[in-house]
């Protein structure tokens, strides 16, 4: 067991010092969620995965797809090819041209192909997420290459609508058992986006991740993205093996990235 | 006739037991077996104690899942006997299981930091038995084949018994269920708890369970599960860790021998 689990890859952020704090990347088997103020970077960070899970295996990664259901429409498609091609200029960068790398492999470093290996739902409705996640175990064992399952995010349709709190608690926990399950029976890395909401605690008022208490219990990982000032940071809330931690991050022109290099970041819009 | 051994199971059923049997019971079989974690150990007066279900909850991170891989860690580096650890949520890690025998102080007293890492770990694991549990009906089969092999003195690591069942956590497999207008979820709750004990008691095991807590109006939080739970554990923990310290507080709130409310301060070493 310990040996799978040390070769187990893991999904890179695009930012150095985000996969430090998270022990390499985002570790697949596991659910991973992430949390923040609306404009803090989830959605781009979502896509940022969806692109990475597909480094292929020569250039360090996993080689595989993404399905990313999307319940909000935040999902941008020119983002998403100016992000691939973020993506293809690092890599090529980072590996220069060499003739032991077949160039076959470099013909594939294209921004379209990597847009091809993205599944992308889109849901309208609880029902339909509901809908979605059972019919992903059907969809995964027939496509046994996707590695990574992100959904963005799994509260808009919990928020509103839902008169019975209890049967909203419910339903939650058993969509958070059935992904869990998916997660370790097809090895692959699940990351579920989450919005902010206030809480009255103690005679103040203070932000928390959406969806309540029991939520936040069934997930394996979290990640809190927040701002300090004019930066982004993410901080590591809940992990079973790693210790809490902060890193900064930068959302630039061509993807999520180490902060530092002040050119190209996306200012807070307030 | 007093048996020497532990009395098998039929013995147990419908025997009358008098007051010196019992006594001689628990002082001869009814150990501590301890988490490692210095504060809780004081304040369970020793441990997680054999023939007991003991509960572990508090808020999100803050400390449950640590408590379980610690028991399980030192239990089976102490050879005391083979762990059982249900994972609800993919958190179960051989990694951590290594870090924390390798800063465990105890490794000196017993002689074991002689031996090789790999060795080591090997053995440890050796005595972990780990499953991964997604919902409530796979929990009751898995403790149905448990029952079983326990009455057929199959589980066993060459010759030590079971002796400690860790369920981590179980309020998310009984989430899904209770609640609502049907009464069956509570009642599946009741006989998981009754199945626990009956293992408990029977086969000498310690229970280590975990839950969550739910919001209990004005912003105040109680353990989820509610009021039919609150009776089922022999002794119950309170855990909170302050926002970014590795410092976590224990609080009884239930012990059978001894008061509550007293708290104790633990540190989960990284």
């Amino acid at each position: 067991m310990l040996s799978e689990e040390q070769s187990q890859k893991h999904i890179t952020t695009g930012s150095g010092d985000l996969n430090n704090i998270l022990g390499g990347g985002i570790h697949c088997k596991e659910v991973t969620e992430i949390g923040g103020v609306p404009g803090v970077g989830k959605t781009q960070l979502g896509i940022q995965l969806a692109i990475n899970v597909q480094i292929p295996v020569e250039y360090g990664g996993l080689g595989g797809k993404a399905v990313y259901i999307d319940t909000e429409g935040s999902f941008m498609v020119e983002r998403v090819y100016q992000i691939a091609e973020g993506c293809i200029s690092d890599i090529l960068e980072h590996f220069p041209h060499s003739h032991e790398k077949s160039s076959f492999a470099q013909k594939q470093l294209q921004p379209e192909h990597f847009l091809a290996d993205i599944y992308y739902f889109r849901v309208c409705s609880y029902t339909e997420q509901i809908a979605a996640i059972n019919y992903l175990e059907k969809f995964l064992g027939e496509h046994k290459d996707v590695r990574i399952v992100i959904i963005d995010s799994v509260t808009f349709h919990f928020r509103q609508d839902f008169d019975d709190m209890a049967l909203r608690t419910r339903v939650l926990s058993g969509l958070s058992l059935k992904l869990m399950k998916i997660a370790k029976a097809y090895n692959l890395a699940v990351v579920l986006l989450n919005q902010v909401t206030t809480k009255f605690t103690e005679g103040s008022f203070q932000l928390t991740l959406a969806l309540g208490d029991s939520w936040s219990h069934s997930c394996t990982n979290r990640l809190i993205l927040y701002w300090n000032g004019n930066d982004r940071y993410a901080y590591l809330d809940k992990s079973p093996s790693l210790p809490v931690a902060s890193a900064p991050y930068a959302v630039t022109g061509k993807g999520v990235r180490d902060a530092g290099n002040s050119n190209h970041k996306r200012v807070r819009v307030t | 006739m007093m048996n020497h051994d532990q009395p098998s199971a039929k013995d147990q059923c419908g025997k009358i037991w008098s007051g010196i049997q019992l006594l001689k019971d628990t002082t001869e079989n009814k150990h501590f077996l301890p988490t490692g974690l210095e504060g809780i150990d004081t304040l369970l007066g020793g441990g997680l104690r054999q023939g007991q279900l003991t509960e572990v909850t508090g808020p999100s991170s803050s400390g449950k899942t640590q408590v379980c891989l610690h028991s399980a860690s030192l239990v089976a580096a102490k050879n005391m006997g083979v762990v059982m650890y249900l994972d609800t949520s993919n958190s179960f890690s051989a990694s951590r299981v290594a870090t924390i025998i390798d800063g465990s102080s105890d490794l000196f007293e017993l002689g074991l930091d002689l031996q090789p890492k790999d060795m080591r770990l090997k053995s440890v694991m050796r005595s972990i038995i780990c499953e991964s549990v997604f919902d409530i009906f796979a929990l009751f089969e898995v403790l149905h084949q448990l029952e079983v092999s326990l009455l057929n003195d199959k589980v066993n690591n060459g010759g030590s018994k079971m002796c400690l069942l860790i369920i981590d956590s179980i309020s998310s497999l009984l989430a899904p269920i209770i609640g609502g207008k049907y009464p069956q979820g509570r009642s599946m709750m009741i006989s998981v708890a009754m199945i626990l004990k009956k293992l408990a008691d029977e086969h000498n095991l310690s229970v280590l369970v975990t839950n969550h807590m739910v919001s209990a109006g004005n912003g105040a939080v109680k353990p989820a599960l509610g009021e039919s739970w609150r009776a089922v554990p022999h002794v119950r923990l309170v855990l909170s860790r302050e926002c970014g310290s590795n410092i976590c507080t224990a609080t009884v709130l239930k012990h059978t021998l001894k008061a509550s409310g007293r708290t104790a301060k633990f540190v989960v070493p990284s």
